[in-house]
């Protein structure tokens, strides 16, 4: 099956209620906007193959 | 007067040269300030760099340092010298804005930032809090609700952001140090394009407590100044562990100002290549930096567009996270730019987060290899000059992109994993704006970004002059 595209509106309209945020029409182009660049930066950062092992940054210390 | 010394009442006199008179009884510290007050309002309303001038404040701590020197005591290394501050630090009194409307509802600040305590300790005199992009998510030095800083070399161009006011502030002779902050390029990108010397140290060398935070992960604070040995100054009387930020590693201090001349002919130095590379306005200046110091090795640094993604995506997540219930309250007083990216940043999926904080750690491993081959790495600190205040878009790489979000390509990548970088100044001849250079080494080495900073000066190649219009 192929995948869709990705549809900011669609991520808008389903994250915007689960975060209790207000998106006024006039903010819903710019938002879109950013979400599409967002992408393409998680596009960037997938393309570099790190192992099962790899750990995040930021290590909790007890 | 000595022949040839600056008057330490001049918009020129560095911060060395206004402590030394100050000490010698040559000068009063309240004449200092006086003058930095005159200055500050006869010019701050074309350059926009202040948002609160403490003058009360400066004279009182002015007339302190004098009545040391008065009696025979110890006035501090900085005695006298007027500095301005970013105005996400805490500043007793004064209401942190952050360079937002929201935040100016809250109470002033019950007590100063642990840096200007520390400056304030060594003698120097607070002159006011300086204007900065909202909520520091900015590169332009644009504010919706203060009006823009406007660089003093060219008052149509952009001051570069987000600590605006700190580059308008010194490149126009207000101050001779300032403080800003930098999470991914904040304080390097106005440095560069107001052309002045600025210092992001490494990740966890500074305390940032009681200042208004960003992006915890990426936050630093830092020093500008005109000459590579008051930033070496002011960096180094603001070294110690504060265990007030959680975030700041327990080191000893390591002076600087004292090793400035150390020779650098030891140094390996190398010339980020591939996506540092850059236009050719940006290769140029590069070019003369590397040529003064024989750097003929060339460094590819690895991963760095993914590093550069990985960085933009950790500033909207957390930054969306800091501001979250602002956002949903309040999302008509934010400047529209800043909103707009929170609100995106609030919906990004938690995956690509993490990812992004996966990738940090494995990149900066590959990074950290590098400094195996060389001790510092040259780049580009923004991929062009100034553009001009309110410019959206520009060619990057001859594609045509936004301004606000791409005029930190190039320092993404080295904050992302707290390298310590000094900013450089460098003018081509004929050239009415310069464009800086970073010389970037390893964590805990601002010795050696500072050492090389100074040779470059020393030999005439990097230099921070008062803007022409702001001299008097």
């Amino acid at each position: 099956m192929a995948y869709k595209p990705f549809d900011a509106d669609a991520l808008i309209d389903a994250a915007a209620p689960l975060l209790q945020l207000r998106i006024e029409p006039e903010f819903r182009a710019a938002i879109k906007a950013n979400l599409k660049t967002a992408s393409k930066m998680a596009a960037l950062v997938e393309q570099v193959k790190l192992e099962d092992e790899a750990e995040a940054a930021p290590v909790f210390r007890a | 007067m000595t022949t040839g010394m600056t008057d330490p009442l001049s918009a020129s006199a560095t911060a060395t040269e206004i402590a030394e008179a100050v000490k010698s009884g040559q000068v009063k510290a309240r004449s200092v300030a006086e003058a930095a007050l005159a200055r500050i309002e006869k010019h701050n309303p074309a350059l926009g760099a202040f948002t609160d001038v403490t003058a009360a404040r400066a004279l009182d701590a002015a007339d302190l340092v004098d009545g040391k020197v008065a009696n025979g005591l110890d006035p501090g290394p900085l005695a006298g010298v007027p500095f301005a501050v970013k105005n996400l630090y805490d500043i007793k009194d004064v209401v942190t804005r952050a360079g937002s409307k929201i935040n100016r509802d809250r109470p002033p600040a019950h007590a100063d930032a642990t840096l200007v305590s520390k400056l304030d300790a060594a003698g120097a005199v607070l002159v006011g809090a300086l204007n900065m992009g909202e909520y520091a998510y900015d590169f332009t030095g644009e504010n919706a609700h203060d009006g823009p800083s406007r660089n003093p070399h060219a008052l149509d161009h952009m001051t570069g952001g987000s600590s605006g006011g700190s580059g308008a502030a010194v490149a126009g002779g207000l101050v001779p140090i300032a403080l800003g902050s930098d999470t991914n390029g904040s304080i390097r990108v106005p440095a560069s394009f107001c052309g002045i010397f600025g210092l992001k140290p490494t990740y966890g060398r500074l305390s940032r407590a009681h200042s208004f935070p960003f992006v915890g992960s990426l936050d630093h604070l830092g020093p500008f100044a005109r000459t590579t040995r008051d930033l070496a100054l002011a960096y180094d009387l603001m070294q110690g562990f504060d265990e007030a930020d959680p975030a700041q590693t327990k080191r000893v201090n390591e002076p600087t100002v004292n090793r400035l001349s150390y020779p650098i002919p030891g140094l390996r130095i190398g010339v980020a290549d591939g996506y540092f590379a850059g236009d050719a306005v940006a290769q140029a200046h590069v070019k003369v930096v590397a040529q003064a110091l024989d750097a003929s090795r060339v460094v590819t640094i690895p991963d760095a567009q993914a590093a550069r993604a990985a960085a933009f995506l950790i500033t909207m997540a957390e930054g969306a996270a800091l501001h979250l219930d602002r956002l949903r309250a309040r999302p008509e007083d934010f400047d529209p730019d800043t909103r707009d990216r929170l609100l995106a940043g609030a919906m990004l999926p938690a995956v690509w987060v993490e990812r992004a904080q996966k990738l940090r750690r494995a990149y900066r491993e590959k990074v950290l290899h590098l400094f195996e081959e060389v001790d510092a790495i040259l780049a580009p600190a923004t991929p062009m000059k100034a553009p001009k205040i309110g410019q959206k878009t520009a060619m990057f790489g001859g594609v045509e992109l936004p301004v606000r979000a791409n005029l930190g390509i190039f320092t993404q990548p080295i904050s992302f994993i707290g390298l310590p970088v000094a900013a450089v100044p460098v003018w081509l001849p004929g050239e009415d704006l310069p464009l800086g250079v970073q010389v970037i080494a390893a964590p805990w080495r601002e010795d050696v970004c500072l050492r090389i900073a100074h040779q470059l000066e020393t030999a005439g190649v990097c230099k921070a002059p008062v803007a022409k219009a702001f001299l008097d």
